[in-house]
């Protein structure tokens, strides 16, 4: 009882052949081969699995891929820009802000949905945008500091733009 | 220090593009064409007789490609200790009985993981309920019911497998379900108590936490038809896995490649094998198709080992000035169902303390016992955190009937750089009186304890290994040059968040002073690298990075005669810089790596500048052709165990709320001697991770069992820290530099944990002026203890 469904993820729209119980991280890691959203508990717990559906992010885990039918998904292939890493990737580097990694892109999607709404946000609004994505490594200080140096970095390319 | 050029940098992360964008590979990630998903049927019993497994109607059902039971894999025995004396006692899934829920006995290879679980539901087995028993202190007691009885060897053992011939295997026989004993003297404890003005006697008792590392456990196996086992893992290091495949399949070690994957977290938790990847393997075998085997996080949490559980009985006699001269710790460790690190953990209970404190008489008694529980392992520091919070609490305790300062008490009872250990080991370096008193500066001990009701402050130490001598025993490494001159580095090390290729980038490129990104490394797979002992034991920049500089000194050493003959110039007249070879006298006299490597191939006979570098992790110590020198006994603590010790101090201030017991951590101070930091940030990020991971052991986490059932196998239930919980933490490096250590460096992955644990246990019965004798601290156990006037 599969069914067609269309889907629009990084702005390419895909026709998947999938079951109507299947997870949007189970099409987007098998029927895309899109392996960076990654799953960690299965229940929406973690955060591992965060990508953005019409700019806000979810559990891709506890997500139905019909449910995403007609929104715009973004996961962190979508990211970056040719060859160019989006600030938060960038800061991530440059503050050390993982260690193994697993929860990166997660973390990083739901960092993105924070400053595309609001673009100067305070600490406390970070640690809390945040608190869904567990990292079991970094200690989370650096995550933050990678976020709040992102945000600098991209409010200064909007001032240069004006 | 100063006159490092990468080293003790704090570098970005070379691979860190990889990680950021979605593209490093982890073992989740692996998919091979034609694979097949296996699952694996777990036991409903605790304890149960297994009568008959009826295969029959899942075999039939139509995707599945195998199904195997216990009795097809039959006894083929694997731990993570397998010595003559204690031989291992598990095998891949159950044979005869069941000795925990969530034991596997039997396993399905199918073309979907739906198809999978379908057919686990139409697997019949009859088993005949026996009476289990969950208290190790029950368990240890005549007349209990038995968890094993005789575990009979039927292949060597690994330790014979090693070349240590001194004894051969011999059936053990389980005696009250005693799974393996400890016991480690010196001094004259009797003695000791006899002379002591004060003898304190508490029992602590510390649960399990799970590691949760972010990816979940998870196996890829290829069985080739040419006899080749490749492998995709979660793992701390390839030996260990590649042993034991290798050993229950029975094909050579040399046909066993563990292929390198990023790995998404470990915290110890993921060396040794587990069942589900021989599993995988001997259904890959089965079908000769790849099989990939996918725990769920509730299956993390139920059936793959979490940290040891353990009652401490701790003794202490000190004379009324605090100097403390008699201590005896009977501890015992409730393994579950079978034994694993359990005489690994016991010994180390003992010697992670023993840089500590300068104690004369000591006796350290260790219990493993058997229940019908999910059986443990270590996790950071295994068993350090147990016996700090133990030692540490009861320390404070001393302090408070004796009115002495905690600080200089501790001072008083450190020992000294320079010592030797009663075991052999010398503390070359040792910041520990240094790390104390930095982390009591900084959270301003003096000026702020006993001021502020319900506000308390405590202190925590740690003490830990930079690797020991256990198999794999030591690391090579290999240094290639190319033709453009960069170089290829071949490590074993695994890439599960320390940032592997960054750190040994920094150590060759000081040693042939070039840029960072000459050098390339490859780390992390079995086939390619040369043996490793692998990142656990806190060995990874102590033992295999010091076997890259050294290989990096090799090549160094190669390239130097080549540049001599091809500029004719002296070699103590040539230096390195930027890639280039240059005279010292004449800057214009040089040569580039490349021209270095063309030289190699047209003028020394086509030779490909190949450095090589190895360490062992305890020199002194081998065994060979039936003479033995120094080797570790981990059940009376004879012989070398480590060549340098991290140590670490943490202090901490909580408030505690009387109305609810709430504890609020205002501020944490880690003091930690790593020796040299090879990579600043990354050092930090250790600590940082270990103070973050303490605040979980210390105030919420626990693994909960009830009739030896997992209670809370999930995140919701089991909560870990988030960015929420965070309070302000100071991380101090106390540069001690460790003359046996790669440009000075040891162990910082594992200390600080212990140290912050204590310390905030501490803390909050500062604060209450109670004491709490159980991990962890919930608002609960904080209101009783306000409560009890006793």
């Amino acid at each position: 009882m599969k069914k067609s469904v269309l889907l629009k993820v990084n702005g390419e729209k895909h026709e998947v052949f999938i079951k109507p119980n299947s997870t949007l991280i189970k099409v987007l890691r098998e029927n895309l081969s899109l392996k960076g959203t990654k799953e960690a508990c299965g229940n929406g717990e973690c955060g591992a699995c965060t990508v953005l559906m019409d700019g806000i992010p979810v559990n891709s885990c506890i997500t139905l891929a019909i449910e995403a039918e007609g929104k715009e998904i973004e996961t962190i292939e979508g990211l970056s820009n040719g060859g160019n890493l989006h600030p938060l990737q960038k800061a991530f580097i440059d503050h050390h802000s993982f260690q193994c990694g697993f929860c990166t892109p997660g973390v990083i999607m739901a960092a993105k949905s924070l400053l595309d709404r609001n673009p100067e946000p305070t600490e406390k609004e970070v640690r809390h945008a945040v608190a869904g994505n567990i990292c079991r490594c970094t200690g989370y200080d650096n995550i933050v500091d990678g976020i709040l140096n992102a945000t600098k970095q991209i409010n200064k390319m909007k001032g240069g733009n004006q | 220090m100063n006159d490092f050029k990468y080293v003790t940098k704090g570098l970005k992360r070379t691979d860190g593009e990889l990680i950021v964008t979605g593209k490093a590979q982890y073992t989740v990630d692996i998919s091979l064409p034609g694979m097949l998903f296996g699952k694996i049927l777990g036991s409903p019993y605790s304890h149960a007789k297994i009568k008959k497994i009826n295969i029959d109607r899942a075999k039939e059902l139509e995707g599945v490609k195998a199904v195997v039971t216990g009795e097809d894999i039959g006894y083929r025995r694997f731990s993570f200790i397998d010595t003559p004396a204690y031989p291992a006692d598990q095998t891949p899934l159950a044979v005869d009985k069941v000795r925990f829920v969530g034991e596997g006995v039997a396993a399905v290879a199918a073309v979907s993981e739906e198809i999978a679980t379908k057919a686990l539901e139409l697997i019949e087995v009859e088993y005949e309920e026996l009476t289990p028993v969950f208290d190790p202190e029950e368990s240890m007691k005549e007349g209990s019911p038995q968890v094993h009885d005789i575990i009979e060897p039927n292949t060597t053992t690994a330790w014979e497998d090693f070349g240590v011939p001194k004894t051969k295997s011999r059936p053990y026989k389980v005696i009250n379900n005693i799974s393996n004993r400890t016991l480690i003297q010196y001094g004259d404890i009797e003695k000791g108590f006899e002379e002591a003005d004060y003898i304190r006697e508490d029992r602590f008792e510390i649960p399990s936490t799970s590691h949760v590392a972010m990816e979940p456990h998870v196996a890829v196996a290829d069985y080739q038809p040419t006899g080749k086992l490749d492998v995709w893992l979660t793992h701390m290091g390839y030996e260990h896995k590649r042993l034991w495949l290798a050993k229950l399949l029975d094909i050579p070690i040399s046909r066993v490649r563990v292929h390198k994957t990023y790995v998404g977290g470990t915290f110890g938790g993921k060396i040794s094998l587990f069942a589900f990847e021989f599993i995988t393997a001997y259904l890959s075998r089965l079908t000769l198709r790849p099989v990939k085997i996918t725990l769920t996080r509730q299956e993390v949490f139920s059936v793959c080992p979490p940290a040891r559980r353990m009652i401490v009985y701790m003794k202490m006699g000190v004379k009324n000035d605090g100097k403390i001269i008699a201590y005896h710790s009977r501890v015992i460790d409730d393994v579950g169902a079978y034994r694993r690190s359990s005489p690994t953990a016991l010994y180390l209970a003992h010697s992670f303390r023993n840089p500590i404190y300068d104690i004369p008489n000591v006796k350290h008694e260790g219990y493993g016992v058997y229940t019908n529980k999910l059986y443990a392992t270590a996790k950071r520091g295994h068993s350090l955190q147990q016996m700090s919070f133990a030692v540490e609490s009861q320390i404070d305790m001393i302090c408070e009937h004796l009115a002495l300062d905690k600080v200089e008490m501790r001072l008083k009872n450190f020992r000294k750089k320079g010592d030797i250990l009663p075991n052999g080991d010398t503390l070359n370096s040792y910041a520990l009186p240094e790390c104390l008193l930095e982390a009591a500066e900084k959270i301003a001990w003096k000026e702020k304890y006993g001021k502020i009701k319900f506000r308390g402050l405590g202190i925590g130490t740690a003490s830990m290994f930079s690797g020991a001598h256990n198999y794999p025993f030591a690391s090579g490494a290999m240094l290639r040059l190319n033709h453009d001159g960069r170089m290829i580095l071949y490590t074993g090390q695994t890439e599960f968040g320390i940032g592997i290729d960054t750190v040994m980038a920094q150590v060759v490129a000081e040693v042939l002073n070039c840029p960072m990104d000459y050098v390339i490394v490859n780390a992390g797979d079995s086939e390619i690298s040369p043996h490793d002992i692998g990142n656990w034991l806190s060995a990874g920049m102590f033992v295999s990075g010091e076997a890259v500089r050294r290989a990096a000194l090799d090549l160094r050493e190669q390239m130097l005669k080549y540049a001599s003959a091809g500029l004719e110039i002296n070699i103590e007249d040539l230096d390195m810089s930027e890639g280039w070879i240059v005279s010292r006298s004449d800057e214009t006299k040089k040569l580039s790596f490349s021209d270095i490597s063309r030289y190699g191939i047209q003028m020394a006979d086509g030779d490909p500048l190949i450095g090589k570098g190895y360490t062992k992790c305890v020199p002194e110590v081998y065994f060979w052709n039936g003479q033995y020198n120094k080797t570790a006994s981990l059940s009376s603590g004879r012989g070398r165990f480590t060549q340098a010790y991290g140590l670490a101090v943490a202090t901490a201030e909580v408030e505690v709320d009387p109305g609810t017991g709430e504890v609020k951590i205002i501020e944490l101070v880690v003091a930690d001697d790593c020796g040299t930091p090879i990579n600043r940030k990354s050092v930090e990020g250790q600590i940082m991770s270990q103070a973050v991971m303490a605040i979980g052991d210390a105030l919420f986490e626990e693994i909960q069992f009830k009739n030896g059932v997992v209670m809370n196998p999930n995140l919701l239930e089991y909560r870990v820290p988030t960015a929420n919980d965070i309070p302000k933490i100071t991380s101090i490096i106390v540069d001690s530099y460790e003359p046996n250590g790669p440009f000075g460096a040891k162990e910082v992955g594992e200390t600080s944990r212990a140290a912050v644990i204590s310390a905030i246990a501490n803390a909050i019965c500062n604060a209450t002026g109670k004491r709490i004798y159980m991990l962890p601290m919930t608002g609960d156990k904080v209101m009783q203890s306000i409560g009890d006037n006793s």
